[in-house]
């Protein structure tokens, strides 16, 4: 696969804030990729970068190998679909689909069949004279990404183009989106702070926090395999504790020995422990590795969520089995189960359950959405 | 509590609509009165549009009005549009506010300011008319630019940033983006910037009268020189025609706004589902509405001015600066003396000239535009006093008699006045002398004669004294047998005593300007003094029942308004021309009969047509037989008076009306 984008070392602050700090990224054609991290990461920024909305202060944008810094915007072969659609309002549906080509003052009869069949590909049909104005939301964003797509552009920006919509037409667009990608196998850069969505649709994952890149890898590679305590927190649920590593393949922690498949750190390092909620076993209290006592215990439907307090340290539990709330109960992890990370400045950070509740973290769910 | 509310809200549109509906009742009386309405006509939208002076100021007011909304709302929009891409929030907030200012300055401030800065502005650069229709232009630019800043900035603030970077990243340049995007979003703000700009410099009076120069009259100062005699019944066609107009882009300025009404959109909606067509866009279809329908306003008024008035382009202009009403201008059949003259020079000269004839509504306001050098003139009609006061100052130039050969019909009676002694800078144009006004039905013929009449208690309540103290202390001082120049204050302090007199004794019923007209025409008030050109006014207006009368006291005011020629004028031959022109045969008649007052010249009052067209009731109250007029005149006619014992009078004036 060959690179179409290349960012190289590149910052870029505003009003002396630091929104980038040394960035470099590589885009490949033809791959579904996403920029994913909190509000305030730089994702946005990125984005504005390749779509030539903004300069880097220093650093290169490489658009196939030419270094595009000072191209305009209408001169980048990069389209956007913005977060609110910014569809034109005193145009009708085809006329904004129609507008990229009448631009480049493509053919009238060309530009007929070809906004048809943009239409067509994003179901609206029919939907030619209305006006923008009285499309619902999710019609707008489709008439967005039929705009950004009928001039054939290499690459596609999208702005966290879902975040306006509710659960049910996401789900659906995200489908949508990924098999328009495929149909087409232009490029998409997709933008968002959601994690469940940038798992389910994305090729490649960019983790970003506090304007650097944490991580880059595929979705298994960042769910299985957090580089730091901020990926593991940011992208599912994850119990981090402090350990350290004996030897390879066992480490120490929560007063415990355990075999785990990790290796290659020093002897007796201080490291980070991740184990995912989902892979902790329950057993009778005294047949476990670990014992502790449940402090509450929430249900979601497809499981149980438990905290349960060992020594002090809140762990989250997912178990489709009941326990109750004050319950003594023993714990079994799995040498699998368990990855190891090398301490970070995230380091102790995250991954402690003991002031979890759901209506938190849906409050400050809310509140980065609103933000960016 | 709801009947209340209901009487309360009739009451407010009675306030508000009543003087609106007057308006446009009395456009169509038959007669001039206001107090009666003798039947429905259009006589004065007939004579409306025979008036070319009036005409003229209403093409120039629209010619202005365009310019000033247009130059203003590109200004603005670009303005707006610089303001709202700035960075820095404080800047932007900063020119916000000073963009706001000249919206809350009052209007005298700034047009009194800009008069100023022009007049500065011309003497720096070494001009010599500082005023000119780009300084009114200029001003009006100024005054309109920030309320089509403040239409255009919100809605630009109201845009989704990102919709002018969506359009250059589907490939418009940045300009583009502005113009095919930016521009069509805001178009509905520009579209009331625009309109109120024009309605705004439609009807501004206070700036335009401190910054017009010569040449260029609007409307609003056409009206308000009007006040000589009173404002002639064609200004109420006229007035109700602007106010329709000016309803009819309301009206429209209103569909481009209405984008939150929901009637409207559910009309529109229903109306699309009925109709099964998929029609243009809604938005886009109003602006569109609002644009046309507004510029077809705007275009058939201006055509129909346009081609009632006729442009004229020529090299040699002549600029006549009289009063109001002061001059034959073709209305009611009349002589247009301003278009005859220029017909007449073209065809005795074999060039064209151009006649700017515009008004002042007094002396005082002539003067201050004259004294300030900010525009110039080549001939003035001013009164006697102001005359005396204007040589003084060498403000007027002396004239050359040789290019006024029709001076040798001037009566004898108006050489060596006072005003001008050597009568080197005047030449008389009308001359009035002030009587007392009577009902004959209320009052006792026995009672007239002198000025005791406006003492006498059988007719208390049925007396109307002048409202300035200049006049109302004459009245005193001729009955009193006092000398009305005197600087003798213990004189003036009796006239004040006689005067309480007067108004303790209850016979005034009040103190009028203007009123008199309606008062006296009405039956209202029963004795009047007034200039006996005026009584002819009220006569033809009287109402059913009233009998109104003249005489002249034996000691009485007198006053001559006479041609001059300024110090500031630019073509002097050009001037003593147009001076003989007025004096020769046809204009001097056709003056003397517009007017009403008397005229000075032989021509006139000896010429059979008009001494029959006036009637001899009329001729004998115009020109009595006063034995030596200027004996008269220099003893008994008004003069200047320092300003200290104006200072005095006043005061006395304050206590009459106090007491």
């Amino acid at each position: 696969m060959d690179k179409i984008i290349e960012l190289k070392n590149i910052t870029k602050s505003f009003d002396g804030e630091v929104v980038l700090d040394n960035i470099s990224l590589d885009i490949y054609d033809n791959e579904f990729i996403t920029l994913l991290g909190p509000s305030g990461c730089g994702k946005t920024t990125t984005l504005r970068l390749i779509g030539g909305f903004e300069t880097p202060d220093s650093g290169d944008v490489l658009f196939m190998g030419q270094r595009i810094n000072d191209v305009p915007p209408h001169k980048r072969n990069v389209n956007t679909v913005f977060q609110r659609y910014a569809l034109f309002p005193h145009l009708n549906v085809f006329e904004n689909v129609a507008f990229p080509l009448r631009e480049r003052k493509v053919p009238r009869d060309e530009i007929e069949t070809r906004v048809e069949e943009m239409l067509a590909m994003v179901a609206l049909k029919g939907f030619e004279h209305r006006a923008v104005t009285s499309l619902s939301g999710g019609q707008q964003q489709r008439v967005a990404i039929a705009r950004a797509l009928v001039g054939k552009p290499r690459v596609l920006l999208l702005d966290e183009p879902l975040a306006a919509l509710d659960l049910k037409l996401r789900k659906d667009m995200q489908q949508e989106l990924k098999n328009i990608q495929k149909a087409t196998g232009i490029t998409f850069v997709f933008v968002t702070h959601d994690q469940e969505e940038a798992l389910s649709m994305s090729d490649t994952i960019v983790v970003m926090s506090e304007g650097r890149i944490q991580q880059i890898g595929s979705s298994q590679d960042v769910y299985n395999e957090p580089q730091n305590a901020f990926v593991a927190d940011f992208i599912g649920e994850s119990n981090i504790v402090d350990g350290v590593m004996l030897a390879d393949r066992s480490v120490s922690f929560s007063g415990h020995v355990f075999d785990c498949v990790d290796g290659g750190f020093g002897k007796n390092e201080p490291v980070d422990v991740v184990v995912r909620p989902e892979d902790v076993d329950i057993v009778p209290e005294g047949q476990g590795q670990l014992s502790g006592v449940v402090t509450s215990v929430t249900f979601m439907g497809v499981h149980y969520e438990v905290i349960v307090d060992i020594g002090g340290f809140k762990w989250m539990i997912q178990t489709t089995d009941f326990v109750g709330v004050d319950a003594h109960i023993g714990l079994v992890i799995e040498p699998d189960a368990i990855h190891i990370m090398k301490k970070s400045e995230y380091s102790g950070l995250y991954g402690d359950y003991a002031s979890f509740s759901n209506e938190f973290d849906e409050l400050s769910d809310a509140e980065s959405e609103g933000s960016e | 509590m709801k009947k209340a509310s209901k009487i309360f809200t009739a009451l407010m549109f009675l306030f508000l609509f009543a003087p609106l509906v007057i308006l446009l009742v009395f456009s169509f009386n038959e007669a001039r009165s206001l107090s009666v309405f003798s039947g429905f006509s259009l006589k004065w939208y007939r004579e409306l549009f025979r008036d070319t002076e009036t005409l003229k100021a209403v093409r120039n007011t629209l010619v202005l009005a365009v310019c000033a909304a247009g130059v203003s709302t590109v200004m603005g929009t670009a303005a707006a549009v610089g303001i709202h891409r700035m960075r820095s929030k404080y800047l932007r907030s900063a020119l916000d506010m000073v963009t706001n200012i000249p919206m809350i300055n009052p209007d005298i401030i700034t047009g009194i300011s800009m008069m100023l800065m022009f007049v500065f502005a011309s003497r720096l650069l070494g001009l010599a008319n500082s005023l000119s229709f780009i300084t009114l232009l200029i001003a009006h630019i100024t005054f309109c630019l920030p309320y089509v800043i403040l239409q255009v900035l919100p809605k630009l603030r109201q845009m989704d940033a990102s919709l002018p970077e969506a359009a250059m990243d589907l490939g418009c340049t940045p300009w583009g983006a502005f113009w095919k995007v930016e521009l069509p979003e805001i178009m509905p703000a520009i579209v009331t910037g625009l309109i109120m700009a024009f309605t705004l410099s439609l009807d501004d009076f206070v700036i335009s009268y401190f910054t017009t120069g010569t040449g260029f009259q609007t409307l609003p100062i056409r009206i308000y020189n009007m006040t000589k005699k009173t404002v002639t019944p064609d200004m109420y066609a006229l007035a109700t025609i602007i106010f329709f107009v000016i309803l009819a882009l309301l009206l429209l300025s209103n569909l481009t706004d209405s984008e939150d009404s929901q009637k409207l959109r559910a009309a529109r909606r229903a109306k699309r589902a009925a109709s099964g067509r998929p029609p243009m866009d809604p938005r886009r279809r109003r602006i569109l509405y609002a644009c046309g329908g507004s510029l077809a306003v705007i275009a058939v008024v201006a055509a129909v001015v346009f081609a009632v008035t006729e442009t004229d382009n020529k090299p040699q202009v002549l600029n006549v600066y009289n009063w109001g009403e002061y001059i034959s201008d073709g209305s009611e059949g009349s002589m247009d003396v301003v278009k005859e003259f220029a017909a007449w020079y073209e065809e005795e000269y074999g060039r064209p000239v151009q006649v700017n004839y515009e008004t002042f509504a007094s002396n005082e306001d002539m003067y201050a535009k004259l004294s300030k050098n900010a525009i110039s003139y080549d001939v003035i009609i001013p009164s006697d006093y102001m005359i005396a006061r204007m040589i003084d100052e060498d403000m007027l130039l002396p004239l050359d008699f040789d290019n006024i050969p029709n001076y040798q019909y001037v009566d004898e009676d108006f050489r060596g006045l006072y005003y001008d002694p050597e009568d080197m800078y005047s030449v008389p144009y009308a001359y009035g002398i002030v009587g007392v006004i009577y009902n004959a039905n209320v009052v006792d013929e026995a009672d007239t004669g002198g000025w005791d009449l406006m003492w006498n208690e059988k007719y208390a309540g049925q007396v109307l004294q002048f409202n300035n103290s200049r006049d109302a202390f004459g009245t005193a001082m001729y009955r009193a047998g006092i000398d009305v120049n005197t600087t003798d204050r213990s004189q003036w302090d009796l006239a004040l005593e006689s005067l309480l007199e007067q108004r303790r004794s209850g016979v005034v019923r009040s103190y009028v300007m203007d009123e008199v007209y309606n008062m006296m025409e009405s039956g209202e008030g029963a004795i009047a003094a007034y200039y006996a050109g005026d009584y002819f006014t009220m006569l033809d207006a009287q109402a059913e029942g009233v009998d109104l009368r003249f005489y002249y006291p034996e000691r009485t005011n007198f006053y001559i308004d006479a041609m001059c020629i300024p110090s500031c004028c630019q073509n002097k031959e050009l001037a003593e021309i147009f001076i003989n022109y007025m004096l020769s045969k046809e204009p001097a008649i056709a003056n003397a009969e517009y007017t009403y007052y008397a005229s000075p010249n032989r021509l006139v009052y000896e010429d059979p047509d008009y001494i029959e067209e006036m009637g001899e009731e009329a001729m004998a109250i115009l020109y009595p037989d006063w034995g030596d007029f200027a004996e008269k005149y220099n003893t008994y006619a008004y003069r200047n008076l320092d300003n200290d014992l104006l200072d005095y009078i006043n005061s006395l004036w304050e206590t009459l009306k106090i007491n």
